[in-house]
Formats: C-alpha cells, structure tokens, sequence
C-alpha cells in the first residue's frame, strides 16, 4: 500500500518535473524542474531496490549535470529561451502527433496484454523467491563492485577512456580562440 | 502485499519518452533540446532498472550495470553537448536551432 503510494508520488513529481522542463521559457526554471524530475527518479530507482544506480543518478544528474546546464545557460544568451508561438501550427502538430503516437505504441501492448498477464501473472512482481532473498540484503553496491572488477573490466576500462576523451574534447570545443593583436582569431 | 507490476514502470517510462520527444520536437532552444534528451535518457534507464527488477535473474545485476553505463556515457554526452553550444554561440551569437541554417541550401 505505502509502495504503491509512493509509486504514484514518485511518478506524478516525475511527469511534472519533465513537463515543465520541456515547457517553461525561462531556461533556469526549467533547469530546476529537471533537477525535480532527476530526484524523481532517483526515488524510483529507489524502489526498485537500485540502490547504488539512485545514489550515482544524484551524484551525476542533480550534482554535475545540473550545474553543467546552469553555467551553460549563464555562459549563452538569455535565460528566457525561444518563443513558442514562433513554432508554427505544423510545427505542432507534427511534435504533438510524434509525441503522443510513439509512447502509444509502445504501452499498447502492456494494457492489451492485461488478460494473459492476469492469467499468468507477473509472477516475480510479487514473489519470486530470488527477489525476495535480494531485497533483504543490505545492498546491491558490494555485487556491483565485484561484477565490474571482474566480468566488466574491460569495458569499464573502455568507459573511462571515453570518459577522459570526452573531457578532451569538450575543453578542445569550448576554449575561445586567443585574439592576437590585430584582433584576428588565431587558432588556440 | 505490493501490487505494483512491471506494467507500471513501463507505462511511466513510455510517458517519460513522449514528452522527451514533444521536447526535442517543439523546442527551438539547444539547450532544451539537450534537457529532453537527458529526460530520454532516464526514461530508458527507468526500464533497464525495472526489467531487471522484475525479470528472473536479478544476482546477474545486468540492470544497474547498463543503468550505470548509460549514464556514465550520458554524461559524457552532456559535456561534450555543453561545449558545442557554448563554441556554437560564440560562433553565431545564437543557440536557436531555426538561425542555425548555415547547412541549408538557399
């Protein structure tokens, strides 16, 4: 019941979260209310007994992520973002139909397939007795470690190379072209 | 005593997705685009997380472990995406996606 609860919670904060994001034409609301949106997640992940993935979506999404945007915002233009009545009708329509036809598509089958879900239900929802063992366990952080030490080593090896890549790179894109004397760019 | 099935995970999901996508689609700012995007991201990662959780081998920890992948590249994404505006902008004194046309056949 209190699961439930907090599901429904959860994903109502979630859902607001990303709309106002997408929505607001001040650029720094709309920052805050991804940050909502991110938290929101965390609480699911949460509950879906992914520890170490909630603390590791706080750290990197609402610490780093969030604040990334918020100097970018600061560093371009203004904070209020485009005018959307510049979009056109069609504009719309075309976003909205996309927008509304893809996420159809893909619950469909879920509210569809109720009968036979009933029939055979979704067993390890409730009680698949290896779930059971998992939930008691006091974390998932210590077999999380194990597994990428060892059967995950090389691409976690991969990931921090592009990690370092993509670090590279971003300072490379962002550095501003010194201006010499003449006031000419000169390559950095 | 839970009643929550994966069903619910995936309907939220799916939602998340749709309005990821209203916002690349009707957005003209990049940095919007680039917040939608991250909101794609997660919708994804939601159903890694609960396919994991509600499948029937959850000691293989596959669900964390693309989870944790997919934001670590996420991230990196973010970065490097934050870094093209800023050299956009410096560029074009804009980081409206209809100015940027210089591509665009006349």
């Amino acid at each position: 019941m209190i699961e439930q609860v907090a599901f429904y919670i959860l994903s109502a904060v979630a859902v607001l979260g990303a709309l106002l994001a997408v929505s607001r034409r001040n650029l720094v609301h709309g920052v805050f209310a991804l940050l909502l949106f991110f938290a929101a997640l965390s609480g699911l992940f949460v509950m879906l007994l992914a520890d170490y993935v909630a603390a590791v979506q706080v750290l990197v999404y609402i610490g780093a992520v969030g604040i990334l945007l918020l100097f970018t915002i600061m560093l371009t233009e203004h904070v209020t973002g485009d005018d959307l009545r510049r979009l056109g009708v069609r504009g719309w329509f075309w976003g909205l139909l996309l927008a509304v036809a893809v996420p159809a598509v893909l619950i469909l089958p879920a509210v569809l397939n109720e009968k036979s879900a009933k029939a055979a239900p979704i067993v390890v929802a409730q009680g698949n007795p290896a779930l059971a063992n998992n939930a008691t366990q006091a974390n998932t952080v210590k077999a999380l470690g194990k597994v990428l030490m060892e059967k995950y080593v090389v691409p976690l090896e991969v990931l921090a190379l592009l990690l370092t890549a993509a670090l590279i790179g971003a300072v490379a894109v962002a550095h501003a072209p010194e201006k010499d004397a003449s006031g000419k760019d000169t390559p950095a | 005593m839970s009643n929550l099935t994966l069903e619910h995970y995936l309907i939220l999901s799916a939602v998340l997705l749709g309005i990821g996508l209203l916002g690349v689609f009707t957005r003209r700012n990049v940095i919007v685009v680039l917040f939608s995007i991250e909101i794609l991201f997660n919708a994804a990662n939601l159903n890694f997380i609960a396919f994991w959780r509600f499948g029937d081998q959850p000691e293989a920890l596959m669900g964390p472990i693309f989870a944790l992948f997919a934001i670590a590249v996420a991230a990196a994404e973010v970065a490097v995406g934050l870094a093209l505006v800023i050299a956009v902008y410096r560029h074009f004194k804009t980081v409206d996606l209809e100015k940027l046309d210089t591509l665009k056949e006349e």
